[in-house]
């Protein structure tokens, strides 16, 4: 049931916190993706990546998942060929030993990278431009301003492109035929755009300055606010994050590939806490969104 | 206390210092008051504008005084002139910041280092006013062009200014979202007391709402009054301008009426009418004009053209069929997104219908080796995606090498005295023939016209029906898509009525105008009740004077 497609990010809790808490948290779910290379934190990470993406996209969200088994197969598969370190030998290939160890490493390798893809998919639908140009308005204004003007301007420009290239169409200019025609076609377009961006950069700048822009220290219009169920959220995911770093520091994600396979085992009460405040940290984003859809069945199945 | 006191202002620019832009202009505008600024373009009132404004005051030599509130305006700082002078552009694209609705709504307040909760009760209360809320989290790129231009009236008005200037606002709106406009421009003005100064060709719009009409000429104010007064000063000018005044006005004066009682709207011009005629048989010739018949040999053919522009978007066009006779200035009139310019793209096989046929000269478009070499050309509604070069001359000559032909289609569009200048130089009336040259050289037969009135005042909406006239008397067919009632009815030869993907009903412009009540000619609207066959103010001065009225 909690498959179930949303269309739109405003119907994911997670992606209705605050941009800071979502940032956040797929940074440090993305750096200690990277930096835990043990095979069980690992599998934890693209379990959870896919189960949230999952939850974002819906039905529409098995074609990427899916698609990351064959790239876990290939990249895992492929390791080995290229890299003939470890002691036990499986067999032979081209003259060159096939290892375990390696074959091993190349799983994780690949599960890392699966997991990273997923996470930063996961990214790109919750933290949308405007969310992540409103996060570091604060920090880097200068800079988030003009990022805020790219983000207007590339969609403006590819539309204009279009419309003069049109334009040409109607008057037999196509820029069709042979390889150099195009060419020539193309420089044409790019050429008219410039003239047609600077004459509109001209009247930006004069309706910024209009609007007082250079007047003074600015100030940012905050769309987002932080609200007590942020806090708590954020809490919650700095807590489960602490207690895996805290195990991590103290062993219980050492794995050691070749030449032979040192892996830390999930054994003992700090191991085993290490990987449920792991798994907890990367499933909290899931669980909002489950709890969200079983609340508002229940409400709706009330009236 | 005067708002804004203009003394002795002169100005030219450093590239012609002989040529005054501005010649000895004395202007004082009071606190509340609603003054609309008028004149040919090139008469200077854009410069005149923008010396209200301090950082948008253009370089070059200058003589006289600006007072703003009483004291010199240099002296009133960056920050204060932000806050207090609203300046609204024409360009509605170009002058958008951002790219969220709700960033661009608090651009001006962040510039002005405004706190958090100052922000968000006035961005609250612009969306409040102007109806912003429901797109309020957009990107600014979804927008029409009707609401970006009202989005950045609300972020000027978000700094609560007490002046608001505005430099031809609607020029690049459609009637509709320009009327809109300008009703809430004048909401601004009376119910917040405002002082607002516009620029706007769209005069019958604006001249019933405004205090006070300036008229300019060659940098000069040659007028300044009541925009009755005004009225009559220009006819007895017999001022080019006169052609720009309400049509009630227009038929008042036209008809060799004096007076006080000149109609300004259409309301005032319905009772003056129906004064004069009170207790008289008025005798109203019928229209002369033939009905239309569906021509046997059409220039231009469609039958049953659909097009959606993805496989699960819905119908754009639901089957447009029409036919346009050859040599005929075919009109196709309707509201916003109904798919007028789709059509166009459609027969230019931009946009490929997926069901039914488009017949140029009785032979399938798609058939045509060299469809846009001597048959079929277009005009697209911005110009300037036609612009490439540096000089209208390298334009022209993109297209054709040989220069006598170069100088005849400059001729037949009036722009010889401007193969010189640079593309973006021009006026939009300009712009728009230069770029009409270009698309004429390649001698197309039917012509596609997408708004080619927009943008324009009347002086170069006559120049542009002057030249179309030319080319139908060569025998080019053209089809226009329009939102220009006024020029459509005056001009065209048919007229069609474009709703819903659909082409409803084509006539000849008098029975087409005189059927319809609202989507009609403001002549037609104020002299139906006594007139119903006359749409244009021509007709109803010529029905009054045979009636001796």
């Amino acid at each position: 049931m909690w498959v179930g497609a949303c269309i739109d990010m405003r119907y994911d809790a997670f992606s209705r916190c605050h941009p800071a808490v979502n940032f956040g948290f797929f940074a440090i779910a993305i750096v200690l993706s990277v930096i835990l290379v043990h095979p069980a934190y690992l599998a934890v990470s693209a379990v959870c990546a896919a189960a949230y993406y999952l939850a974002l996209k819906g039905y529409k969200g098995w074609k990427a998942v899916l698609g990351m088994i064959p790239l876990f197969f290939v990249v895992a598969l492929l390791n080995p060929l290229f890299n003939a370190m470890g002691d036990t030998v499986l067999f032979s290939l081209f003259g060159r030993p096939f290892t375990y160890e390696s074959l091993v490493y190349g799983a994780c390798i690949a599960a890392m990278l699966v997991s990273v893809l997923l996470w930063f998919l996961c990214y790109g639908a919750v933290m949308t431009s405007d969310k992540f140009t409103s996060l570091f308005a604060n920090v880097i204004p200068a800079l988030s301003l003009i990022l805020v003007m790219v983000l207007r301007l590339v969609p403006s420009y590819g539309k204009k492109a279009r419309q003069i290239s049109g334009a040409r169409q109607c008057i037999g200019k196509s820029g069709s035929g042979t390889k150099r025609e195009k060419l020539q076609g193309g420089i044409t377009v790019l050429s008219a755009l410039t003239g047609w961006a600077l004459e509109g950069s001209v009247v930006t700048a004069d309706s910024m300055r209009a609007r007082g822009y250079g007047a003074g220290k600015r100030t940012t219009f905050q769309v987002y606010r932080l609200t007590l169920q942020d806090g708590v959220i954020a809490l919650l995911l700095l807590l489960f994050a602490a207690v895996t770093i805290a195990a991590a520091a103290a062993g219980a994600a050492q794995a050691a590939f070749l030449p032979s396979l040192h892996i830390a085992p999930v054994r003992g009460a700090l191991s085993v806490s290490g990987l449920g405040a792991w798994g907890l940290f990367l499933l909290l984003p899931t669980l909002l969104h489950l709890r969200e859809v079983i609340l508002w069945h229940t409400l709706t199945s009330d009236i | 206390m005067a708002h804004f006191d203009i003394r002795h202002l002169t100005f030219s620019y450093p590239t012609a210092p002989d040529r005054r832009c501005l010649d000895d202009v004395c202007l004082t505008v009071e606190k509340g008051e609603y003054v609309a600024l008028c004149g040919k373009s090139g008469s200077g009132k854009t410069t005149l504008l923008r010396h209200l404004k301090s950082v948008l005051t253009p370089h070059g030599i200058r003589s006289g005084d600006i007072l703003f509130d009483g004291k010199p305006l240099a002296q009133a700082d960056l920050r204060e002139q932000s806050a207090r002078i609203g300046y609204v552009m024409q360009n509605p694209d170009s002058q958008i910041v951002t790219d969220k609705v709700w960033h661009e709504l608090a651009f001006g307040l962040e510039s002005l280092g405004c706190d958090q909760k100052v922000m968000r009760l006035r961005v609250a209360e612009m969306a409040n006013y102007f109806g912003i809320q429901s797109w309020f989290h957009r990107d600014v790129a979804e927008l029409s062009g009707g609401q970006k231009q009202l989005l950045n009236l609300a972020s000027i008005m978000a700094m609560q200014p007490d002046v608001l200037i505005l430099d031809e606002p609607t020029s690049q709106l459609d009637p509709i979202a320009a009327s809109d406009f300008l009703n809430t421009v004048r909401k601004i003005n009376r119910e917040l007391g405002t002082t607002v100064l516009i620029t706007e060709h769209r005069l019958e719009d604006i001249f019933h709402a405004a205090d006070r009409v300036v008229v300019m000429d060659e940098g000069r104010i040659v007028a300044a009054a009541a925009p009755k007064e005004v009225g009559a000063a220009l006819y007895a000018r017999q001022d080019d301008l006169f052609a720009a005044m309400p049509a009630p006005m227009r038929i008042f004066y036209g008809t060799g009426h004096q007076g006080a009682d000149c109609p300004l709207t259409v309301r005032e011009g319905r009772s003056w009418l129906s004064a004069m005629a009170e207790g008289r048989v008025l005798h109203d010739t019928p229209g002369e004009e033939a009905p239309y018949e569906e021509p046997e040999d059409p220039a231009l053919q469609l039958k049953e053209v659909w097009f959606r522009y993805e496989k699960d978007s819905p119908d754009i066009l639901k089957g447009v069929s029409f036919s346009v006779p050859r040599g005929s200035l075919f009109a196709i009139v309707g509201g916003n997104g109904t798919g007028k310019s789709t059509t166009l793209k459609a027969i230019c096989g931009i946009c490929r219908p997926y069901r039914g046929k488009v017949l140029i000269d009785g032979k399938p478009a798609a058939r045509y080796k060299d469809l846009f070499r001597g048959n079929l050309a277009m005009l697209p509604q911005d110009p300037q995606s036609l612009f490439v070069k540096k000089t209208v001359r390298e334009e022209l000559g993109e297209m054709c090498r040989d220069t006598a032909q170069i100088a005849a289609i400059a001729e037949t569009c009036e722009i010889t005295h401007l193969l010189d200048s640079h593309p973006y130089d021009l006026s939009g009336g300009e712009q728009q023939r230069a770029a009409l040259a270009k698309v004429l050289l390649t001698k197309p037969r039917l012509l596609l016209l997408d708004e080619p009135t927009k943008g324009l005042d009347s002086f170069f909406k006559r120049k542009l029906a002057r030249v179309l006239r030319r080319l139908q008397g060569g025998g080019v067919t053209v089809v226009m898509v329009s939102h220009d009632v006024e020029f459509c009815a005056e001009n065209a030869d048919l007229v069609s009525m474009f709703f819903d993907g659909q082409l409803l009903t084509t006539n000849t412009p008098r029975r087409f105008f005189a059927r319809n009540s609202f989507y009609t000619t403001a002549a037609n609207r104020m002299s139906r009740h006594l007139f119903p066959g006359a749409v244009t103010a021509e007709h109803v001065m010529a029905l009054l004077k045979e009636n001796n009225l």
